[in-house]
């Protein structure tokens, strides 16, 4: 009976650990939101005390004149990400980085997104990139800019919203609104979560006190693309979608058009087909489409489910390149290689 | 003779008025009485007249040298009060310098409508047309100008169909 009970208790310790052990480790994955607003102070000084030093004001000239903006490095060879309207069209661009103007060339310009990617020939700091899928409403961010003449200012606020429809027009893909108030010269600034990991560029101004900045997955597979081929390279299979007027498996994302000679036409794809699924993400309406014909990427192969009838179909459809693509690449690396790495001293991490 | 003649006539003349006296409270009353005539003869005259004597006694009782300025005081408050209200009812003209292309700012809004037109992607043409050229802005652009502050306030691009 004593060993039975003295069995029990040796064999419950470890279960009792392991449960502890987990819920430490989940612990540390949850989402990290203080408590009081003591505890947020701190934390937005905390995020603007180590990110501050990547975030760089960007100096140009464009057609209109001089202008003013925000960008921040993202790897530590001074690659950093700003956005269209600051990088995109401007000539003889300046980034200002711990007190000294340094020129900076274009690596590309994507107006279907709006950023752009710039380059800064130094070792540098740079930010963490995190997930904007994780952020829900009310989640606190914290924005580092360069408003009008002034220093690196930080601005807090929370996700207000995840929009793809807004001032009249779709979004390319769904973007972050977000209730803080941004200031002229804060276009191309990130966006952070509270563990200083970027989550967004903000982009557009909305109203006074809120704005728009794309999720920061949107950046990565233009930076994903101009690593595997110098350039953005948006998929498209050839189709036109409407809404349906009523609801099959969930999905009213109807095919009202199979455009000749294009991926779609050659993998059997017809008129009249209910999308289901492309790819990862689900459709349940011609929105969704938008979301994942974003990622597609031309040349790869996607799954697109459809319901022809009362048939479930899969096709296996290689992505061509996007015909609306209108990207200026400044300067084009070599085909399908990285971009080179070329430390002069020991890069600085941030955070 | 005749001196001598008229000088016997006066005398017998304050002769005669030596007992004569004025009423009781005459010269008590004689200033009062005085004035009271005096308007009376003014109030004879027309309105206008009375009017034009009062102003001109009171410009006469100022000092003409000082009085100069008052006129051209006047003139420059007039000017400036017409230039202000004219600033104000001018109608505004719209800013110039951050150049977007109205033909795409105008573009997609209802899409439900159009879902199968041609182009998948609305973009803005940054390079192609400005409302100034290039040497009209240089010049509007000069040294000690504040640089242009970048913060859109709408998306360089929209998706105007469901094009994929």
């Amino acid at each position: 009976m004593r060993r039975l009970s003295s069995s029990r208790s040796a064999t419950g310790f470890p279960l009792v650990a392991t449960f502890a052990s987990l819920a430490a480790v989940a612990s540390l994955f949850a989402q990290h939101i203080p408590e009081s607003p003591a505890a947020f102070s701190r934390e937005v000084k905390d995020v603007f005390d180590r990110c501050a030093k990547a975030v760089v004001k960007i100096e140009a000239t464009d057609q209109h004149g001089e202008l003013s903006g925000t960008g921040f490095f993202i790897d530590p060879t001074g690659t950093l990400y700003t956005a269209y309207s600051v990088g995109g069209e401007a000539d003889s661009v300046m980034v200002e980085f711990k007190g000294k103007k340094y020129p900076a060339r274009q690596l590309l310009a994507d107006l279907r997104s709006g950023v752009a990617m710039l380059k800064v020939d130094l070792p540098s700091p740079s930010l963490p990139i995190g997930s904007s899928e994780q952020l829900e409403i009310a989640t606190p961010v914290v924005t580092i800019g360069y408003p009008l003449d002034l220093a690196e200012t930080p601005s807090f606020g929370m996700i207000a919203g995840f929009d793809r429809k807004c001032f009249g027009g779709y979004f390319p893909t769904k973007h972050l609104r977000v209730n803080l108030p941004p200031q002229r010269g804060e276009g191309g600034a990130p966006l952070l979560n509270l563990k200083g990991e970027v989550v967004g560029i903000l982009l557009y101004s909305f109203e006074s006190n809120s704005c728009y900045a794309l999720p920061i997955e949107a950046a990565e597979k233009i930076r994903s693309d101009y690593v595997r081929f110098g350039e953005p390279r948006y998929g498209w299979i050839g189709t036109n979608v409407q809404e349906a007027t009523s609801p099959v498996e969930g999905s009213r994302a109807l095919t009202t058009e199979v455009m000749k000679d294009t991926p779609a036409a050659e993998s059997g794809l017809k008129s009249g087909d209910i999308v289901l699924q492309i790819g990862r993400t689900k459709v349940h309406e011609p929105e969704d489409i938008l979301e994942a014909s974003f990622f597609l990427t031309a040349g790869d192969a996607v799954p697109i489910t459809v319901m022809r009838g009362n048939e479930k179909i899969t096709f296996q459809i290689q992505a061509d390149l996007h015909p609306a693509s209108q990207t200026r690449l400044a300067a084009p690396p070599p085909l399908n290689r990285a971009i080179p790495l070329n430390l002069q001293s020991a890069p600085e991490r941030t955070p | 003779m005749d001196e001598f003649n008229d000088n016997q006539m006066i005398g017998k003349l304050l002769r005669l008025k030596r007992y004569e006296q004025p009423p009781p409270g005459y010269f008590e009353n004689f200033l009062h009485e005085f004035h009271r005539r005096q308007r009376d003869e003014l109030l004879k005259q027309p309105l206008w007249r009375i009017c034009i004597d009062r102003a001109r006694d009171l410009v006469f009782s100022f000092n003409l040298s000082t009085l100069t300025s008052y006129p051209a005081a006047v003139t420059a408050v007039l000017i400036c009060a017409g230039i202000v209200s004219l600033r104000i009812y001018q109608t505004p003209q719209p800013a110039t310098v951050a150049v977007k292309d109205p033909t795409v700012l105008a573009l997609p809004a209802n899409t439900e409508d159009e879902w199968t037109l041609a182009s998948p992607v609305a973009t803005r043409v940054f390079n192609t047309r400005s409302l100034r050229n290039i040497t009209e802005s240089a010049q509007t652009h000069r040294k000690g100008t504040p640089p242009r502050y970048v913060l859109d306030s709408v998306p360089v691009s929209y998706e105007t169909t469901f094009k994929f």
